[in-house]
């Protein structure tokens, strides 16, 4: 029996996590499908016919890649979190305890199980904006630079899975987890421009807006699509890299501090 | 060479209150060793903390000589742990949690280990079974072949037999003696004292946070118990005056004899002869007996 306790705990809780949310598709990533395809629907060819954005692209354009990114930290969140809240419930979370794994390697297996979901559900809301792209324009979307858009997608939905994982660890209780989403992290998304151009904004909340972070990485994602975006490259990528290092010491002192005894 | 288990002066504090007063015990190779104690004694706060699913205050714990705290990793490699509450796995199922498990201690394939431990706790017809679709003994022996799914080389049994039933019961203590014959040193904690009679080669008893004793089972019951001897006699003799003697009626006499003295010593201080006895049952102490004297209890 040969063992490696550098590498291969890491491995196979990344291959757990992985494996966790592809057991239960419908609620992991044909739902959030299901979203994407109805905020495209609705916002993107409905409503947005009648928006004229002033950079000379169309509202759908300025939409897509606010949902991928959308659908990437929501999913990255929801992964590592629901997977620690459920096996704080269920009593497993005991078991990356007692075994070798240490808590930096659970770290980066949780995140990159929600970067996974992230990515996947991202990808289809791609796949998605460029059939409605398509199907409007006769089209299609070209992404200006792959390497920048799936670098923010990275950053944010490692970030995201990580923050995730801190929020799950403190919490005490499902309540204390639904207030961050719903009372925290759905606020900064919808107002981190997926929906709206600063430029539409008065320069008040313009102001305003440049202290929510989701609006650089959100940006940064449709610099990649697009080529432009609200605030400048650099910024995005300065704001998006202090996020991760940020979340991860985060998550790595939540597990230094927090309990791994079941609820 | 290290010890399986060495507790050294271990302290945990919740708050203001102390759950483990300077505790202190070491396990053998190949040894089962029992910590008994009343519920809230302290034995499950120690065993979380050789888990290192709690800190502790004060002491020192070490695993095959690799502390708990200090080099927390290397001291669960060899570590096998059987909690007292059943744990759900969601969506897994009982072939997918052994294997998860072997990753968790380093083992990617482990599948001769998985496939003998599932043959030999009987769960090979339900590999493919989520944790709510077993039974309750099912569950508890899912906990125990997650536990030796590394081959570990000491065992934690933290009540693996509460709320189990009888038969079960006796094949997994049959497994922990096949365990023991391998090598594998086995700490548990139950409230069966008759069950660690049985299988305890020592034994710890804490209460109320500190160890009262700790000792080979057959030695602990010799110091804190006395052996019964009842003897029935073939006529009716006069009162009798002895040290040791409890109960008298009609031709009935009942002794509690020093565990270190035996039927020979108490006939040799008698004024009746061997000829007069028809009768006599030997009672020996027990664990139980042992427990409650050390715990200041009455005993039965």
């Amino acid at each position: 029996m040969k063992t490696n306790i550098q590498f291969i705990p890491f491995a196979m809780l990344l291959n757990r996590e992985i494996q966790r949310f592809m057991k239960v598709l419908a609620q992991t990533i044909l739902t959030p499908m299901m979203t994407s395809t109805l905020y495209l629907l609705i916002f993107g060819v409905s409503l947005g016919a009648s928006i004229q954005m002033s950079s000379g692209i169309s509202f759908l354009e300025f939409l897509i890649p606010g949902l991928i990114m959308m659908g990437c930290l929501n999913n990255s969140f929801q992964n590592s979190s629901s997977s620690i809240v459920s096996a704080k419930f269920g009593g497993d979370l005991e078991d990356y305890r007692v075994s070798p794994l240490s808590n930096s390697q659970i770290v980066w297996a949780l995140s990159l199980g929600g970067l996974a979901r992230g990515l996947i559900v991202g990808g289809i809301t791609f796949l998605v904006g460029e059939v409605f792209f398509y199907s409007t324009t006769g089209a299609w979307l070209n992404v200006h630079s792959w390497p920048i858009f799936v670098f923010f997608l990275a950053i944010g939905g490692l970030s995201f899975a990580k923050f995730g994982m801190s929020v799950a660890f403190w919490a005490k209780t499902f309540d204390q987890m639904s207030i961050v989403g719903n009372f925290l992290l759905l606020p900064l998304i919808y107002l981190g421009g997926v929906f709206f151009s600063l430029e539409k904004l008065s320069p008040f909340w313009q102001s305003v807006s440049k202290f929510n972070p989701l609006l650089y990485l959100i940006n940064g994602v449709r610099y990649g699509v697009l080529g432009q975006a609200d605030v400048s490259l650099s910024s995005c990528i300065l704001v998006s890299g202090v996020a991760l290092v940020f979340f991860h010491f985060l998550a790595l002192r939540s597990l230094n501090r927090g309990s791994f005894v079941r609820w | 060479m290290s010890k399986p288990l060495s507790v050294q002066e271990l302290i945990k504090d919740y708050g203001p209150n102390r759950a483990v007063d300077k505790v202190s015990f070491e396990v053998e190779p190949g040894e089962i060793f029992g910590l008994l104690g009343p519920n809230g004694a302290g034995k499950t706060s120690i065993i979380s903390i050789i888990t290192t699913l709690e800190r502790p205050t004060g002491g020192a714990v070490s695993v095959f000589g690799h502390d708990v705290v200090k080099d927390s990793r290397q001291a669960k490699v060899n570590l096998g742990v059987v909690p007292q509450e059943i744990i759900n796995h969601g969506y897994f199922t009982v072939e997918e949690i052994l294997k998860f498990h072997s990753g968790y201690f380093g083992i990617w394939e482990n599948q001769k280990q998985i496939d003998f431990l599932l043959e030999r706790l009987d769960l090979h017809v339900h590999r493919n079974k989520r944790v709510k679709q077993l039974s309750g003994g099912m569950k508890r022996r899912l906990l125990i072949a997650k536990a030796l799914v590394h081959k570990p080389k000491l065992l934690l049994l933290d009540e693996p037999t509460a709320g189990v039933d009888i038969e079960l019961r006796e094949s997994l203590w049959g497994f922990v003696e096949e365990l023991k014959a391998q090598g594998i040193s086995v700490v548990l904690t139950t409230h069966y004292l008759e069950e660690a009679e049985q299988l305890c080669d020592r034994v710890g008893i804490i209460h109320k946070g500190q160890i009262r004793k700790v000792g080979p089972t057959s030695s602990l019951i010799k110091e804190f118990t006395q052996r019964r001897i009842q003897l029935t006699l073939k006529d009716q003799i006069a009162p009798v005056s002895h040290r040791w003697l409890v109960d008298q009626s009609a031709n009935q006499l009942v002794f509690q004899v020093p565990a270190d003295q035996g039927l020979g010593d108490l006939m040799s201080t008698v004024d009746f002869s061997y000829e007069n006895v028809m009768d006599a049952q030997i009672m020996e102490g027990t664990l139980e007996d042992a427990f409650r004297r050390v715990l200041g209890e009455p005993t039965a």
